[in-house]
């Protein structure tokens, strides 16, 4: 098996032409994409986002607590001063001014900037682009979140987030009004689970302090570059070996192998071995050039290297796995240029729904699950997170995944792979 | 020593080749010889185990190789018409991984790598790329990397296809050594006849996938013995001459190629005054003619109705 596995990194490594592409391209582009998107955002590690936010306020503070009262006597039933302890209660916790105070909390004006206005014209600024997002507070939201509160049932009114095209900004505000609902409506919970009268409404102390709860590094655009090229351009690996492959059966090498009576199989193993060895190669050398020249991952201790190393080494097995398969559909098809227009087709396929070309987010989530089944996106995410928290306990599912995903590649394989006379 | 008894192949319901039956004696040189589509390719693909045959026997001094093929490959050299060989590696590198999938290692590998090159006159260019040979060195390579395993049968599959006539000298030279001095037996296919007449001792004529003739170049010439082959320079060529020509008592096949007419014609014929007195009628000269000694060219010629190149 060694003399095919020499033979396979011999012939690859003489030609230079292949051996360029694969080793300078994903660089190339992770140089270019790196500038590029630098240019546009500025500096990744500097900028913060500048989202705009419209809210249109069309609930009436000063009747809330007259409403609520109401309802609680109308609809609740409830006695007279017992409702109106619950009123007396509700005033220091109106989700209006909750909402307002977290809008202008320290870490949300950071990013984010609220323009007070009406619904007209906020329609017309989201339209000319200058509002990433619109909430409109409906009228007795207040009153409506706090009788809900109280009794446990549904509010009939709700917030509305209003977008006028979904871009990363939009999304990005719509999270975190969304995390400022779940965390208010946990507290309501909390305080109806707890049952004692005399409890006070919690206020919700902001959508991120769960975040910075945990020690994170941040992820840059260099690093997702890095990531995305390295995992894509490791998938071409295994279509390059399978070219190579209908290249020996165009010139009967396939054959002289087999009359020598070694194991076919070896053929295979040893197709697989050398993919493993290309694509660990080719995806440490993009991570190197990017760590040199980009300085993309400043100042990392060795466990991640290693943890880095690591998932580099479970996802070359996976397209080692795959590989096999390419390789078996080559022996066996008999249009080759046919079959490497398919496996271009599945690896392209395989990037764009693994988050290769732009990240998985932007995508709908039915997608962005199937994508995390490729191992590109299984690893794209597994990257992602190790470089950002550093928790093996993170990434030895995800592991267990991309091995199955070798296993089973190499079954596939062995099962296409032809037998005697049936190679084309 | 080598048979095979009613082989045919058939691919998607055509049959490529058809009950062909014939054997190799130790040490013979036989040639098998047709025109392009013949079968002998494929002929050749069934005796050395890359394709089984739909139906038919291949035996090994008696055995049945078909479903056994390890002990056939064994003893079978075989050089394909293609370059079945790593254009990226050099002649020593494409040998040493074929030896070294032979299970052959160190100095025994580096011997029979050494005697394979000397073999085929290329051991100073050893360590050159194959992809920088010419097609002559690279076909003799190709014939290196079949005798690694210094086979008792080495077939030959049009190996002086497309190179220049050195190197094919080179390549008759050697395949004429390893029959002579070393023994080895040979099948040799070419759709080149002179080759097969200066290589091998017995023929087998293929066409349409079926074996038409067989035997010693004496006994295939033999079939030619009752008829003469005339050829007839002429001042013009006339169509209409030719079909007169065709139409003579005894003539069995006229052609015309160029300013040439070759006839074959029943010994005995009165041939050459009919000739005359028909170039006479189409106001034709002939310049020269004379009557040849029949060529297996001329039995390919007589069995087919077309010459091997068609």
């Amino acid at each position: 098996m060694r003399s095919f596995i020499k033979k396979d990194l011999l012939i690859f490594w003489r030609d230079r032409k292949e051996l360029m592409t694969v080793l300078l391209l994903p660089i190339v582009l992770v140089v270019v994409l790196n500038f590029a998107f630098s240019g546009l955002l500025g500096n990744d590690e500097e900028s913060g986002m500048d989202l705009q936010l419209a809210v249109v306020n069309q609930d009436d503070e000063t009747e809330a607590m007259a409403d609520l009262q109401e309802k609680l006597t109308r609809e609740a039933s409830l006695g007279e001063s017992e409702a109106a302890a619950l009123v007396e209660q509700a005033s220091h916790a109106d989700p209006v001014q909750m909402l307002f105070d977290f809008l202008d909390s320290e870490d949300v004006t950071e990013i984010v900037t609220v323009h007070q206005l009406e619904e007209d014209e906020t329609i017309e600024k989201a339209q000319a682009g200058e509002m990433d997002g619109i909430l409109v507070i409906p009228n007795g939201f207040a009153a409506d979140s706090l009788y809900a509160a109280f009794t446990g049932e549904s509010p009939a009114t709700s917030l509305v987030f209003k977008m006028e095209n979904e871009t990363m900004n939009t999304s990005a505000l719509f999270q975190i009004i969304n995390g400022f609902m779940e965390q208010m409506n946990f507290q309501f919970a909390l305080q109806a689970a707890g049952s004692e009268p005399d409890a006070e409404v919690m206020l919700p102390e902001g959508g991120f302090e769960e975040v910075e709860a945990v020690e994170s590094h941040s992820f840059s655009l260099t690093q997702y570059f890095t990531v995305a090229m390295g995992a894509l351009f490791s998938l071409f690996i295994a279509a390059t070996v399978a070219t190579k492959t209908g290249e020996e059966i165009r010139q009967q090498v396939f054959n002289r192998i087999l009359l020598t009576n070694s194991h076919s199989v070896l053929f295979l193993i040893g197709k697989v071995v050398s993919t493993f060895f290309l694509a660990w190669f080719q995806m440490m050398f993009v991570f190197m050039f990017s760590q040199a020249v980009l300085d993309a991952f400043p100042d990392r201790s060795i466990t991640f290297w290693l943890g880095t190393i690591g998932i580099v080494t479970l996802l070359s097995l996976s397209i080692a796995g795959l590989g096999a398969v390419f390789t078996a559909i080559s022996l066996r098809v008999t249009n080759i240029d046919a079959a490497n227009g398919i496996f271009f087709l599945v690896i392209i396929l395989f990037g764009v729904i693994g988050g290769n070309f732009v990240p998985v987010y932007v995508m709908p989530d039915w997608l962005q699950q199937i994508g995390e089944w490729t191992p590109n996106g299984r690893a794209l995410v597994m990257l992602t997170e190790w470089i950002q928290f550093e928790e093996l306990s993170s990434i030895i599912m995800p592991s267990m995944l991309l091995i199955g995903f070798f296993l089973l590649c190499i079954v596939i394989g062995l099962i296409l792979f032809p037998k005697r006379g049936k190679a084309s | 020593m080598l048979e095979t008894i009613n082989v045919s192949k058939s691919f998607k319901g055509k049959k490529a080749v058809q009950d062909v039956s014939l054997y190799l004696d130790n040490g013979e040189s036989v040639g098998l010889i047709g025109p392009n589509g013949a079968g002998k390719s494929t002929t050749i693909s069934m005796i050395s185990t890359l394709i089984k045959p739909t139906s038919g026997e291949i035996k090994l001094n008696g055995a049945n190789t078909i479903n056994k093929p390890e002990k056939i490959r064994k003893i079978l050299g075989v050089v394909p018409q293609e370059l079945a060989l790593y254009q990226e590696l050099s002649a020593y590198e494409n040998l040493k991984f074929f030896g070294s999938i032979y299970k052959m290692k160190g100095n025994d590998l580096e011997k029979r790598i050494q005697r394979a090159l000397e073999i085929v006159g290329l051991a100073d260019r050893q360590k050159d790329l194959v992809k920088t040979f010419s097609g002559g060195m690279k076909r003799r390579v190709n014939i290196a990397a079949a005798l690694l395993h210094r086979p008792q049968i080495l077939i030959l599959d049009e190996p002086t296809v497309g190179i220049d006539p050195q190197s094919r000298n080179h390549i008759l030279e050697t395949v004429r050594a390893l029959n002579e001095k070393d023994g080895t037996t040979i099948l040799y296919t070419s759709h080149y006849m002179e080759e097969v007449e200066q290589l091998c001792d017995r023929l087998y004529i293929m066409d349409y996938g079926e074996v038409i003739a067989a035997g010693t170049k004496a006994e295939l010439l033999s079939i030619l013995q009752a008829e003469d082959t005339v050829k007839a320079e002429l001042s013009k060529m006339d169509e209409a001459f030719i079909q007169q020509v065709k139409t003579i008592d005894g003539v069995r096949k006229a052609e015309a190629s160029h300013l040439q007419l070759k006839i074959i014609a029943k010994k005995g014929s009165n041939l050459i005054s009919e000739l005359v007195h028909l170039a006479d009628q189409h106001q034709l000269q002939i310049i020269n003619f004379h009557t040849e000694t029949p060529s297996l060219e001329d039995v390919f010629l007589h069995l087919t109705g077309r010459t091997l190149r068609d």
